[in-house]
């Protein structure tokens, strides 16, 4: 692998064939937490298939998005975005598949909607791995670096894609609450954690979230991470980015929650008390996904 | 690595204020909800109710169909519930069923499969233990 990663002219069939091997890494190094989850596995013959039909259907526009952000080659028009999304998909299920057989997880005695429906939830965060394995171990010396639209050098494209980089923000935290809500979302830790807070706990919680992903990405500087304006007041870009973004983030909670069932004959007292568990690493998976992608 | 312009130092747009609002308010209802909640929890043990809600004889057994309560803002764990068939107030045979949880003002339906047709003796169904999750 290491040979390939070096610069190198770029041969079509070759550099693709690398970019699959990356996104296969990227669906093994991101969906392996899933794919080693019991939960997941038993969701799988459980979950309800109206709400599993939903999941792996949300899935294709947040590809699709995605794709057209990070890439597998570098994207501009939507029809390439569409077929990286279906490369991500397909190696998303296709890895899934491998490793739950690997693990012993799928027999061919078992019926095919257990089969089908193991493989498929799996899918979703894998294929979402296989995206951005492309992007994060993709080399980032090459010429035209990696689309990063915070670099538009002020020129009057900038300008025109203002509102557009607003919602583009607000969708990559959906992308990344959603990542780790995948993750955590179906063990029983979350509605467990639940019961043993109290309402102030909760409270905490709250206030800890929005803290630490206002933290992650104004006060810590990782890579691409976001300045604020010597020019506002620091409550603006509070009000601007990182309050939608929790609400973005507990939106996906509730979300995942619901799709897994977690939220099934409960008052909405508890409701909401499980979608602040999940929203506090949904936070930090947004703040991250803002600095990273 | 400051990036010459950031989406931060751009200039608002009203959209943006308008999203961050909303947020705001969300947020707030939200802390406003669960600050009521933490004002006003009585700190009362959890309080179980079972109603039956359906009842019919399945293959090899009968199937007694309930739901079990919780009005407590409390959680109970592991709640056992025993159902019994009575003959004149001796049970005559008993089934357990565990349930992981029984949330707060929540409730969660089970089952409980006897090995006989009750007929007319009478049929009981009570908690009889949890724990604090």
């Amino acid at each position: 692998m290491e040979s390939r990663i070096g610069r190198e002219a770029p041969e079509g069939s070759r550099k693709f064939l690398v970019g699959i091997g990356r996104g296969a890494a990227g669906a093994l190094l991101f969906g392996l937490p899933m794919l080693m989850t019991m939960e997941l596995w038993q969701l799988g013959f459980y979950m309800e298939r109206s709400r599993l039909l939903l999941l792996v259907l949300v899935n294709i526009p947040l590809l699709i998005a995605l794709a057209h952000r990070v890439g597998f080659e570098k994207t501009y028009t939507l029809a390439q975005a569409c077929r990286d999304a279906a490369i991500a998909y397909g190696l998303g299920i296709v890895m899934s598949a491998l490793i739950l057989v690997l693990l012993g997880d799928i027999k061919t005695s078992m019926p095919m909607s257990e089969i089908i429906g193991k493989i498929s939830i799996q899918a979703v965060a894998a294929s979402i791995g296989a995206l951005l394995g492309r992007s994060q171990l993709a080399d980032h010396t090459g010429s035209g670096g990696d689309q990063d639209d915070d670099g538009g050098k002020g020129e009057d494209a900038v300008r025109d894609r203002m509102s557009g980089n607003y919602g583009h923000e607000l969708f990559l935290m959906a992308v990344g609450a959603l990542f780790l809500n995948l993750n955590i979302a179906p063990t029983e830790e979350i509605i467990l954690i639940s019961y043993k807070m109290t309402a102030w706990h909760a409270l905490f919680a709250i206030v800890a979230s929005i803290a630490i992903m206002h933290a992650f990405v104004y006060a810590v500087a990782f890579k691409g991470t976001h300045q604020m304006s010597a020019a506002a007041p620091r409550w603006h870009v509070l009000v601007r980015f990182t309050l939608p973004g929790y609400v973005v983030a507990m939106a996906v909670s509730f979300f995942v929650l619901w799709l897994f069932g977690r939220l099934d004959g409960k008052a909405v007292s508890q409701m909401v008390m499980s979608s602040i568990v999940l929203s506090f690493p949904g936070a930090i998976g947004a703040a991250a996904a803002r600095l990273i992608l | 690595m400051p990036s010459p312009s950031s989406i931060e130092d751009r200039e608002a747009h009203w959209v943006e204020w308008a999203t961050g609002c909303v947020s705001a308010l969300l947020v707030l209802s939200m802390i406003g909800f669960i600050f009521f909640e933490a004002v006003t929890d009585g700190h009362k043990p959890p309080d179980l109710g079972i109603v039956i809600t359906s009842r019919n004889p399945v293959a090899g057994g009968y199937r007694v169909t309930f739901d079990i309560a919780n009005r407590s803002t409390a959680t109970a764990a592991g709640v056992v519930v025993r159902g019994e068939i009575l003959n004149g107030g001796n049970p005559l045979e008993t089934t357990d069923v565990t349930f992981d949880y029984v949330p707060a003002e929540s409730k969660s339906t089970g089952v409980i499969l006897f090995s006989q047709d009750p007929g007319d003796r009478g049929i009981r169904i009570r908690a009889t233990a949890y724990t604090d999750p």
